[in-house]
């Protein structure tokens, strides 16, 4: 079952970005799954600020402060983190993929306007951190070795969780 | 004659009673209360208070979060990780709140008569 939603959260990513060969993310290093979590939160950050230039919908624009707010938090902690045990986070193939997809998206999303780019950004919103939720959750916890690491990884779930939940409601309020 | 005795008695027996709630609920010294903000839930979610007691937020979660009114007529400020507030209890603060940042975390006061 692990197995599966790990296999599940990697092809969600892989197809999220379009890259051809799918490596397993449960492979990766402390340092690299890091690297992964930072660059996932600053690709998040990055959906909202668009959100806050395009957006005229008030409910868009508090869900978007809300999602810059705690990434950033979750960020500082992390670089806190790194910062504490010395240790520079690992670009890899898992970063590099989304990157590559956030870039597609931006673009895409910012030729949308009004209520087209509203859903588009609530639902990818949520199906962003689904994806990103399942990894952190079956490939990236499990597999992490540094306790410190790890606690803040199970930390930046849960608030994921919530803006998975958060997220949710803002597909139904857009559509 | 008998009956203006016995109301005359049963007033000044019940506003000795009456002083005597006002004197203690007066005297009764305000309650200090904590509540925690940790994987995004208020703990406890629901609280007994009376007025002048005070209640103290601390945010144990990494993301800010704030205790703030429904009706939005009462706030704590934005509470970072590890920050806490306290406000004194008044009698408009009974009801439910929320955190603004985060609006499907829910809990309530009730304020004692």
């Amino acid at each position: 079952m692990k197995l599966k939603m790990t296999l599940l959260a990697a092809s969600l990513i892989v197809s999220m970005t379009g890259a051809a060969k799918a490596e397993d993310p449960s492979k990766l290093n402390d340092l690299e799954i890091a690297h992964v979590a930072y660059v996932a939160d600053v690709i998040d950050i990055r959906y909202a600020h668009l959100a806050l230039a395009i957006s005229s919908n008030p409910d868009i624009h508090e869900f978007a402060k809300t999602m810059i707010r705690d990434h950033e938090a979750v960020n500082e902690q992390a670089l806190a983190l790194l910062g504490k045990l010395n240790a520079q986070p690992q670009d890899n193939f898992l970063s590099q993929s989304l990157q590559k997809g956030a870039e597609e998206l931006i673009t895409e999303m910012s030729q949308l306007r009004g209520d087209a780019f509203d859903k588009r950004y609530a639902e990818n919103e949520l199906a962003y951190h689904k994806a990103v939720n399942n990894l952190v959750e079956n490939a990236f916890i499990p597999n992490i070795e540094n306790a410190e690491v790890k606690s803040l990884f199970e930390a930046g779930l849960e608030i994921f969780k919530a803006h998975e939940g958060h997220a949710e409601m803002m597909v139904k309020k857009v559509n | 004659m008998h009956r203006r005795r016995f109301l005359q008695t049963s007033v000044a027996a019940l506003a000795a009673t009456g002083s005597s709630s006002a004197l203690h609920a007066a005297t009764k010294a305000p309650t200090h209360h904590d509540i925690t903000i940790y994987r995004f839930k208020f703990v406890p979610d629901t609280l007994d208070v009376r007025v002048g007691d005070t209640i103290t937020w601390q945010n144990k979660d990494i993301a800010p979060h704030t205790a703030t009114a429904n009706d939005d007529s009462w706030t704590t400020d934005e509470l970072g990780k590890r920050q806490s507030q306290t406000l004194t209890v008044t009698a408009g603060m009974s009801g439910d709140y929320y955190c603004v940042y985060h609006p499907h975390m829910k809990a309530k006061l009730t304020i004692a008569s």
